[in-house]
């Protein structure tokens, strides 16, 4: 491959890197932390290429330099820019929740759970909710009344209330689940980001249900997508 | 196998053109890469919903994204590894590197080892760097040895490791433990039985001297020059750790229940595979909750070592000889290690 073409190539997967991390689209695929990193990263390339094509331009480059043999793998940046720019592949969701059977709910019964907040609805994460219902003896969230945000997953005639959790990227994924009763639940599409208020089924995570709370639901609101989709 | 369509078919056929006319002299203007590249940007943008409609399926969406956040997230690290691999070029003499590591290889091995807690990173950083070592004079299996350790031994993965598995603190030494020995005992393999013909001519051929040019011209061209080679490959085990994400049922791990040996197996191949940033497999190993620990612990110890992607940007910098012989012989010393420090600490 050209000179020319390696450093067009640089340009527009820094390019790309830039994108994501200027316009907020890479909160699909990374962590919110690695945002500087990613502008630093497509700053460096863009710069890269443009310091080798000044070089080239006022031909202070050897000749042999100009027909490197660097083979054809170079070719395959064209990937990341081309999905980036034209595909914009959207945030995990409801797929992933069901290819994977790992449960995020782990043994935290050592650093103990703080007291929930004396409110009539208490808004949890899925993380925090999931894991209490497993870990916490103390059934400190019997008949409270919770809230939580997730999206929709439909699987095997039960609905559930899902959100992934990841800690570097969108690859290591797991899932956080809630099983919703009551209701008419069919209609809710996959996908679909909803708010529900309800009540946890007390008992109802245990190992034979691979630690996944029933929930019974008193209201199901449709919300927009958050821009942060994952939990961490 | 993974070009798109139209740059082979585009090759090709201006491959047949001049093959057809041999004895016409070079037409002025020739189609070069520079061309093939902006045709295939005008044919995506043109086909752009095209492409849009054939992804729209569920396993295609979820594969795009894990193919692109695998990119994403490795590019930093690359780069990191790319910047330090120029700056050794330009800035650090090659007599310098001999004077700091023991003369005998075997006691290199162990020293190099340890200085991998120095490069905070992925993986990915330091395939670039082991390369430049070579390249610089230091022995192959020393710089082997750096290349197996680094991301498995620096301090931010031991903390990740210690937070993830908060209620079985003895994961963090077993985990240094299994990859320095995987690290140290790959180096001395090498040193034993290792050819230098088995890495590519390429990898190890020294840098020309650069009478006249400047340094920061040297580093600027080395990292650029490896950044660009090495990013290719990336994508490669990129998109190897997609297919992989999508089609490795989750039913392997139910199947395993607590059986130990077929799980120690099992989890090894998941964590190839996989192809986990190191500072992330800690977090996805304590989920695998159904599991005893042992077998978690292979899976940490065999991933940094050796997995797809690593082995692509390792074909690439060494050529595909040595990763054909390389990544097998560690996975086999990273799953014989991580039993042996599993042994000795859980």
């Amino acid at each position: 491959m050209r000179r020319e073409t390696q450093n067009i190539l640089l340009v527009l997967l820094g390019g790309a890197l830039l994108k994501l991390a200027l316009t907020g689209t890479y909160l699909r695929y990374v962590k919110a932390s690695l945002q500087p990193w990613l502008v630093a990263t497509g700053a460096i390339m863009v710069l890269l290429a443009l310091v080798a094509i000044a070089r080239d331009v006022r031909g202070k480059t050897a000749g042999h330099e100009g027909h490197e043999h660097t083979g054809r793998s170079p070719w395959l940046l064209l990937l990341p820019v081309l999905a980036v720019f034209l595909i914009s592949p959207p945030a995990l969701g409801a797929d992933t929740v069901n290819r994977s059977d790992r449960t995020i709910a782990q043994q935290n019964s050592a650093s103990g759970f703080a007291a929930l907040p004396d409110e009539q609805v208490v808004s949890l994460t899925m993380t925090d909710f999931v894991t209490r219902t497993a870990w916490d003896d103390s059934g400190s969230l019997d008949h409270r009344t919770v809230k939580l945000t997730g999206f929709v997953v439909q699987k095997d005639g039960n609905t559930f209330v899902a959100r992934l959790a990841i800690s570097c990227c969108a690859a290591d994924a797991s899932p956080i689940k809630v099983r919703l009763l009551g209701g008419d639940l069919a209609a809710l599409a996959d996908d679909q980001w909803v708010e529900v208020t309800g009540r946890v089924v007390p008992g109802s995570a245990t190992k034979d249900t691979a630690y996944t709370p029933s929930f019974t639901v008193s209201a199901v609101t449709p919300v927009a997508t958050p821009e942060d989709t994952y939990e961490s | 196998m993974s070009y798109p369509a139209g740059i082979m078919s585009k090759v090709t056929i201006t491959g047949e053109i001049r093959g057809a006319r041999p004895r016409r002299p070079a037409p002025k203007w020739r189609i070069t890469s520079l061309e093939v590249l902006c045709a295939v940007l005008v044919l995506a943008l043109v086909g752009q919903d095209w492409l849009v409609g054939v992804l729209d399926v569920p396993v295609l969406r979820t594969a795009a994204t894990v193919f692109v956040a695998v990119c994403v997230q490795a590019m930093p690290f690359l780069v990191l590894g790319v910047l330090i691999s120029g700056a050794i070029a330009a800035f650090v003499p090659a007599s310098l590197l001999r004077r700091v590591l023991p003369r005998r290889t075997a006691l290199a091995v162990p020293v190099a080892g340890m200085a991998g807690v120095a490069l905070p990173g992925c993986e990915c950083a330091s395939v670039p760097v082991a390369r430049r070592l070579m390249q610089q004079g230091v022995a192959p299996a020393v710089a082997l040895s750096f290349l197996l350790a680094a991301p498995a031994v620096n301090p931010i993965v031991l903390v990740a490791t210690a937070v993830a598995f908060k209620d079985a603190p003895m994961m963090v030494p077993a985990r240094f433990v299994g990859s320095l020995l995987t690290a140290v005992v790959m180096g001395w393999l090498w040193t034993r039985f290792g050819k230098a013909e088995w890495i590519a001519e390429r990898a190890l051929r020294r840098l020309p001297d650069h009478d006249g040019t400047s340094r920061w011209a040297v580093f600027a061209e080395t990292a650029r020059h490896d950044l660009v080679q090495a990013g290719g490959f990336l994508v490669l085990g990129g998109l190897f750790a997609a297919v992989f994400n999508v089609v490795v049922p989750a039913a392997w791990l139910e199947a395993l229940g607590g059986q130990v040996v077929f799980g120690v197996l099992v989890m090894a191949l998941l964590a190839v595979v996989l192809a986990l940033c190191s500072e992330a497999d800690a977090f996805v190993a304590v989920s695998m909750s159904a599991l005893p620990l042992l077998p978690r612990l292979v899976f940490l110890v065999v991933g940094p070592a050796v997995d797809v992607k690593l082995a692509a940007l390792q074909a690439g910098a060494f050529g595909r000889g040595f990763a054909a012989r390389f990544a097998p012989a560690t996975f086999v010393v990273a799953i014989g290690c991580a039993l042996v420090a599993g042994a000795v600490f859980l």
